[in-house]
């Protein structure tokens, strides 16, 4: 029995009918019509596609190489490789299969890609991070405030909190936003509109004890891991290297990170013997102020990266111990040059 | 058996084209939806595999003379060729971009404009790359009659001529861009042959001035057109006879779309005119090509799917690529003869990689 067909050869544009049978010792016989034959081993066939008047066969030896057979070619159905739609692996399995076990692999993707950075965080090293983090950072493009007294007074109140507080470099920084934030590399910088609306030193505390509570509890590495795995993400799934990264911008943490960091600040307060209350006040006059403004007023920065909820102020308010002996965190005179440490020198 | 083979291109005035679409929506929509639930369950990874059964389909719908076209570029090469990509292109962009920051932090306004302008030259001599790269792949992965085309240079050339034309081309407000697409696309085509023969482009900027100056007239007519409505409507208010906030704002809508709309007709009629010019310019093997579609064509593709789109709620999205390709065909003609006992296979290298760069700077090839 023999099915007819059409070939080309792959090296010239000629078509040629043929008629293909079966070997005897396995694959195909190609017989032409000037008599001569050929012989395709059955591992050399492939499917390229399927036409509507048939399927079309190749050989992975010799491209361009096509065999056609019109119709379902019966007699040697048995000879020819499996026909391929959604790829081979798909087809292998079958598209419902294979979107199922789809569905599982991208679930575990997803919920690896949230809890890698915070199992990989722990790994990076102190150093790189302070490298990454210097050059990332520099001098601010000159806007740290340098006035010499409260720049003192801020290492005070670092060391009242921690006594690692010398590691760190805590900065005030010329921007006229209310914000504070933990940078890379054991950067923490208060933007000095933060220190106008704070109604005294053991509210800066409060806020500063939770920037080191990022800094402490890596939250700045996981951060910065995730910013480079979700855009490595992005561009796989919308295929533009363009879509990058906005590192500053979008240090934004987990609401159980900020929950964390406060939990943090609380007991640090408390070792401090500094009272959370004048925090808690300070949340509560930013809320009011956004009530006003909204959370988009670009002076009210704080608002829009730690999101005020009444949780957080009624955690800080509740740190507060009845009766506690509390010491004011820096002096009055402390505190008078911190307040004005943008103004001499900047 | 060896009878010379050859076939003629019917002559113009014969209804029927060397090319021709014979796809059907019916066949195409199964392929279509499972490839959009594919490429849903696996988060996106599957559009590479999407993209080769696409064009697996596309193009064995084609027929080219007595023969369809055929696609054997695979989804595994694309995403392959993708992966290396964003290997190479990923640090470089991460790089660049900390930089800027870093040197924005700091307040060096003129190292970050060095830095951006050394930045956009490095990538519009990749783009002029990634343009002919994808267009070898795509020649190299076509058969037709079991020969496929390709090209034995790399691109890097094609690079540089990129660069120095697209700059070249925006001086002077932008008037040379004509020539500089015209001279681009014989730059790059002439660089591609399918079987042994060459492609041959000679396209001249000639004649596509008229159209282009269109598109700087429209701004022009817009605002003569909006400072007579203006005057119009201020009359009527102090006539007293209208001018009420919803018959201003009205009017302004009305404006915008109609400034869009003569903006994106003017465009067109440039674009149309371009491509007829340049296939027209083009010839392979003895055939030389005519591109038929008229600004109104046009038109009618981009509204078509526009319609097609929101009829359907979003879902004819999935035809867009479909429509294109089928416009493409049905208006391409070739006149002339080609000898099929002399038309042997490419000896061009076929390239390993796929459109990677290409489809990462999100251009088209053509």
């Amino acid at each position: 029995m023999s099915v007819p067909g059409w070939l080309y050869d792959g090296s010239s544009a000629v078509r040629r009918e043929v008629e293909v049978r079966s070997a005897a010792g396995g694959g195909l016989d190609i017989h032409f019509a000037d008599g001569s034959a050929d012989h395709v081993p059955r591992e050399a066939l492939c499917h390229m596609e399927t036409r509507r008047d048939g399927d079309v066969y190749g050989r992975s030896d010799l491209p361009g190489w096509r065999l056609g057979l019109a119709g379902t070619a019966e007699e040697i159905e048995g000879l020819l490789p499996r026909r391929q739609k959604y790829g081979r692996w798909i087809d292998r399995a079958g598209l419902v299969p294979s979107i199922l076990i789809a569905l599982a692999i991208s679930a575990a993707v997803l919920f690896g890609a949230n809890r890698l950075p915070i199992l990989l965080a722990p790994y990076v090293p102190a150093s790189w991070e302070k490298k990454f983090g210097d050059a990332l950072v520099g001098d601010f493009g000159g806007r740290f405030c340098t006035g010499a007294a409260g720049q003192a007074a801020l290492r005070k109140l670092a060391r009242e909190l921690s006594p690692d507080a010398d590691r760190l470099n805590i900065r005030v920084v010329h921007v006229p936003m209310v914000n504070a934030a933990a940078l890379p590399g054991g950067n923490i910088v208060i933007f000095d509109k933060l220190l106008a609306e704070a109604s005294g030193p053991d509210a800066v505390a409060g806020v500063l004890a939770h920037e080191m509570g990022h800094v402490q509890e890596r939250h700045v590495t996981q951060a910065m891991i995730r910013e480079f795995g979700v855009s490595a993400l992005i561009s796989v799934l919308g295929g533009t290297a363009g879509s990058g990264i906005d590192t500053l911008d979008s240090l934004h943490y987990s609401r159980g990170a900020e929950a964390q960091a406060d939990g943090d600040a609380i007991v640090t307060l408390r070792r401090a013997g500094i009272s959370p209350a004048p925090t808690a006040d300070f949340f509560h006059r930013l809320a009011d102020q956004e009530k006003i403004f909204g959370r988009a007023d670009a002076a009210l920065g704080y608002v829009s990266t730690h999101p005020l909820t009444a949780d957080r102020e009624a955690r800080f308010r509740a740190g507060a111990v009845k009766g506690a002996a509390y010491k004011p965190s820096l002096s009055a005179e402390e505190w008078a040059a911190l307040a004005g440490i943008c103004r001499d020198g900047h | 058996m060896n009878d010379m083979q050859g076939v003629t291109v019917p002559a113009e005035a014969e209804p029927e084209s060397a090319f021709a679409f014979e796809g059907s929506w019916r066949e195409y929509l199964p392929i279509a939806l499972t490839n959009l639930l594919l490429i849903v369950v696996t988060l996106g990874i599957y559009r590479f595999w999407a993209k080769a059964r696409e064009r697996r389909y596309l193009w064995s719908r084609t027929r080219f003379i007595d023969d369809t076209l055929e696609w054997t570029g695979t989804g595994k090469e694309m995403f392959i060729g993708f992966v290396v990509v964003m290997l190479v292109l990923g640090p470089l962009f991460f790089g660049l971009r900390l930089l800027v920051e870093a040197l924005t932090i700091r307040g060096q306004g003129g190292a970050v404009a060095l830095v951006a302008l050394v930045s956009y030259g490095i990538f519009f001599y990749l783009i002029g790359i990634a343009q002919f790269r994808a267009i070898r792949y795509r020649l190299s992965r076509s058969f037709w009659h079991g020969i496929r085309g390709g090209s034995s240079d790399g691109g890097w050339s094609y690079g540089y001529q990129y660069l120095w034309k697209t700059i070249a081309g925006g001086l002077v407000l932008g008037l040379l861009i004509p020539w500089k697409m015209a001279s681009l696309w014989n730059d790059r085509w002439n660089k591609m042959s399918f079987g042994q023969h060459p492609i041959e482009a000679g396209a001249s900027w000639e004649g596509l001035m008229g159209r282009w100056l269109l598109i700087y007239l429209v701004p022009v007519a817009g605002l003569i057109l909006s400072v007579v409505a203006g005057g119009m409507l201020f009359a009527a208010a102090s006539v007293g006879s209208g001018g009420s906030p919803a018959a201003v704002m009205g009017a302004v809508f009305v404006a915008v779309i109609g400034f869009y709309l003569l903006f994106l007709i003017a465009s067109l009629s440039y674009y149309a005119a371009y491509y007829r010019q340049m296939v027209e310019a083009t010839s392979w093997g003895g055939l030389d090509f005519v591109f038929t579609a008229r600004t109104r064509d046009w038109l009618k593709l981009i509204f078509g799917s526009i319609g097609l789109i929101i009829v359907t709620l979003g879902v004819g999205f999935l035809f867009v690529g479909y429509r294109n390709w089928s416009f493409a065909v049905r208006h391409l003609e070739a006149t002339g003869e080609i000898d099929l006992d002399t038309l042997l296979q490419s000896q061009t290298a076929a390239p390993r990689e796929a459109e990677g760069f290409a489809d990462a700077f999100d251009i088209g090839a053509f």
